[in-house]
C-alpha cells in the first residue's frame, strides 16, 4: 500500500475526499481486504484522537445487555436504569449462578464486538459512503456452541500456556472461550440465592 | 574546526546522521533469532501503558491497556473504550472482571499464564524447519522505531507471523497473524505506548468503588492427570510432534478425555479423545483464528483444537488411532 492511498484512506476517514474519488475507494474496498482493515485501523485511530468512546450499535447491545441481565440474575442488586441505584450495603460472593448470560453479553462487548459486523461503524462517515461502510447497526449473541467443545478450547489454551507453546493470539481466544463458558447456565445455575454466600470478598489485587 | 563543526547545525545533523548509521549497522548485525529472544525476554519483562487496537475481519475495537510484574507476578489492567467501561484487572493468576454498569465483578482464576502479547516458545522448541524469520524493514509503530520481522511457514498448515519489535527494548509493538495469501487475519498494534516508566499502583487500581458490588466466583473446572496416551496419530502434517499428554476430568464428562497436545515449536494442536456412547458430532467449526475438527472412531470421538488452518486440524484428527 503506497502513500497516497494512505492519505486517500486518511481524507476518506475524515470525511474530506470528494465523492468521486471516495465511490471509487469503496468500490475498491468492497473488493480489497487489506484495504478495509486499514480502512478500520483508521477509524479507530481517529475516534481515538477525537476521544470518542461510543459507535453506532452500541445503545443496542447495552440494551441486549441489560435484558440478559434481567431474565437471567433478577435477585441482583443491579441497576439496569442506567441512573445511580441503590446498592447493598454488604459486599458478597456467591457462585456465578443465574449470572451467566449477563456475564457472557458484557463480556462480548469487550472482547466479541469484533465478531458482529455492523457495530463497529465509523463514527463520521463521508457523504456518498453509507452504502458499503454504514451497514444496519446490529450485533447478535452468538449461539453458545457445543459445551464440551467450548472445555476443549478452554483446556487447550491452558495446557498451551503452561508448557510454554503459546502463540501470539492465545490469550484472546482464551478470553473469548471464557465469555462462551459462561454463556451456557449449567445445573449450578439453578443454585437458589440462600446458597453459599458469604460476606467476604476475594482480596482485590 | 572541529569543534566548530560540532556545534553547528550542520555539524549535529552530521553526528545524528552517524548515530543513526551506526544503530542501523547494529541492528544489522542482529540476526531475526537474536530479534526474538530480546522479544522473550521483553514481553517478560517490561513494564507498560498505552493503547492498543485489535484490527480483525475489517472490524476493530481499542483497550487501555497497563502492565507490570512485582516480585515474578504479573499484574495487569485491561479497560475498553467503548461500551460499558468494563475492566479486567489481572493479580497474579486472578482475574476480576468488573462491570461498572451491573455494579458486579467476576471473579476468575486464569491458568492461562500469557499476558496480552504472549512470550515464544523456548528456543530449544520454537522452530524446526517449518518456518522462515527474516528481518523485513525498519518501521515505525506508535512513535517508535521498529524492526518489522516476518515469520513465514513452508506449507499450508500453519499461519505466518508478521512482528514489530521496539528497536531499543524489543518489545512487540505490533503483531499479525497471516493467512496462506498473505492477508493479515488478525492484528494487534500499540498507538501510543510508555516502556519501561514506572507504574503507579493507582493505574492498576479498579476505576470504580467496588466496595458495594456483587462479586461473583466461577466453580473449578476441571483437573488433570498425567497418563500414558494409548492414542496417535497416523498423518501428522510436517513439523509437529507429540509434546504433553493428559487426562482431564472436564465438566459434562464422566470419563477422563485423553489430551495430547501436538506443536511444531510455535503452532499448537490439541487433541481430545472421549468414549462415545451414542453418535458423536463431526466436522469442522471455529472459534476466532482456532479451527477445530471433530471424527468419530472405534468407539470415540477426537476432536483436534489448534489456532491453525482448517486442514491441520482435520488431518491430524482423522489421523488419530489407537495404538
Amino acid at each position: 500500500m503506497n502513500d497516497a492511498i494512505r492519505m486517500q484512506i486518511s481524507a476518506f476517514v475524515d470525511g474530506e475526499l470528494p465523492e468521486n474519488e471516495a465511490e471509487l475507494l469503496l468500490r475498491r474496498m468492497s473488493q480489497d481486504v487489506e484495504l478495509r482493515q486499514k480502512v478500520a485501523e483508521y477509524l479507530a485511530i481517529g475516534r481515538l484522537m477525537r476521544g470518542e468512546v461510543n459507535v453506532p450499535g452500541i445503545d443496542r447491545l447495552h440494551e441486549r445487555v441489560a435484558a440478559a441481565i434481567s431474565e437471567t440474575a433478577s435477585d441482583a442488586p443491579l441497576d439496569t436504569s442506567g441512573q445511580q441505584a441503590i446498592v447493598p450495603v454488604r459486599r458478597s460472593v456467591r457462585p456465578l449462578a443465574g449470572f451467566a448470560v449477563a456475564a457472557t453479553v458484557a463480556l462480548i462487548a469487550i472482547f466479541g464486538l469484533q465478531m458482529t459486523p455492523g457495530v463497529d461503524q465509523p463514527v463520521t462517515a463521508p457523504a456518498g459512503t453509507q452504502a458499503v461502510v454504514a451497514e444496519e447497526a446490529s450485533y447478535t449473541v452468538p449461539e453458545p456452541a457445543d459445551d464440551q467443545l467450548r472445555q476443549y478450547y478452554l483446556s487447550h489454551g491452558e495446557t498451551s500456556s503452561a508448557f510454554g507453546a503459546n502463540g501470539f493470539n492465545s490469550r484472546f481466544v482464551t478470553l473469548r472461550l471464557s465469555e462462551e463458558v459462561l454463556a451456557e447456565p449449567t445445573e449450578e445455575d439453578a443454585v437458589s440465592d440462600d446458597e453459599e454466600v458469604t460476606d467476604e470478598a476475594p482480596a482485590q489485587p | 574546526m572541529p569543534a566548530r563543526r560540532l556545534t553547528s547545525p550542520t555539524g549535529m545533523v552530521v553526528l545524528l546522521g552517524q548515530l543513526l548509521l551506526s544503530q542501523a549497522a547494529g541492528a544489522e548485525d542482529t540476526t531475526p533469532h537474536d530479534w526474538l529472544n530480546r522479544m522473550g525476554a521483553a514481553v517478560q519483562t517490561t513494564s507498560y501503558e498505552g493503547t492498543v487496537i485489535r484490527i480483525r475481519d475489517g472490524n476493530s475495537e481499542a483497550l487501555k491497556v497497563v502492565h507490570t510484574i512485582i516480585d515474578g507476578v504479573v499484574r495487569e489492567k485491561v479497560v475498553a473504550q467503548e461500551g460499558s467501561g468494563l475492566e479486567i484487572i489481572r493479580n497474579g493468576n486472578e482475574v476480576h472482571c468488573i462491570l461498572p454498569d451491573r455494579k458486579s465483578v467476576l471473579v476468575e482464576v486464569w491458568d492461562d499464564q500469557s499476558t496480552l502479547f504472549s512470550t515464544l516458545p523456548s528456543s530449544d522448541i520454537r522452530f524446526g524447519n517449518e518456518y522462515d524469520v527474516a528481518i523485513i524493514r525498519e518501521d515505525r509503530i506508535a512513535g517508535r522505531p521498529t524492526i518489522e520481522l516476518a515469520i513465514r511457514p513452508h506449507d499450508a498448515y500453519r499461519y505466518g507471523h508478521r512482528i514489530w519489535l521496539d528497536t531499543e527494548t524489543g518489545f512487540p509493538l505490533q503483531t499479525q497473524l497471516i493467512n496462506a495469501d498473505g492477508t493479515a487475519l488478525e492484528e494487534v498494534k500499540f498507538v501510543d505506548i510508555s516502556l519501561n516508566q514506572e507504574i503507579q499502583a493507582s493505574a492498576l487500581a479498579p476505576s470504580y468503588s467496588t466496595e458495594n458490588f456483587l462479586w461473583l466466583t466461577q466453580p473449578e473446572r476441571h483437573t488433570v492427570l498425567n497418563i500414558e496416551a494409548a492414542w496417535g496419530s497416523t498423518d501428522l502434517p510436517p513439523g509437529f510432534r507429540p509434546v504433553a499428554t493428559h487426562g482431564e476430568n472436564l465438566p459434562g464428562n464422566d470419563q477422563p478425555v485423553t489430551h495430547i497436545l501436538y506443536s511444531d515449536g510455535l503452532a499448537n494442536v490439541s487433541v481430545f479423545i472421549a468414549a462415545q456412547d451414542g453418535e458423536g458430532a463431526e466436522g469442522a467449526s471455529s472459534v476466532g483464528r482456532s479451527n477445530t475438527y471433530s471424527f468419530v472412531i472405534d468407539g470415540h470421538q477426537v476432536t483436534a483444537v489448534g489456532e491453525v488452518p482448517a486442514i491441520t486440524v482435520e488431518q491430524i484428527a482423522t489421523g488419530m488411532r489407537p495404538r
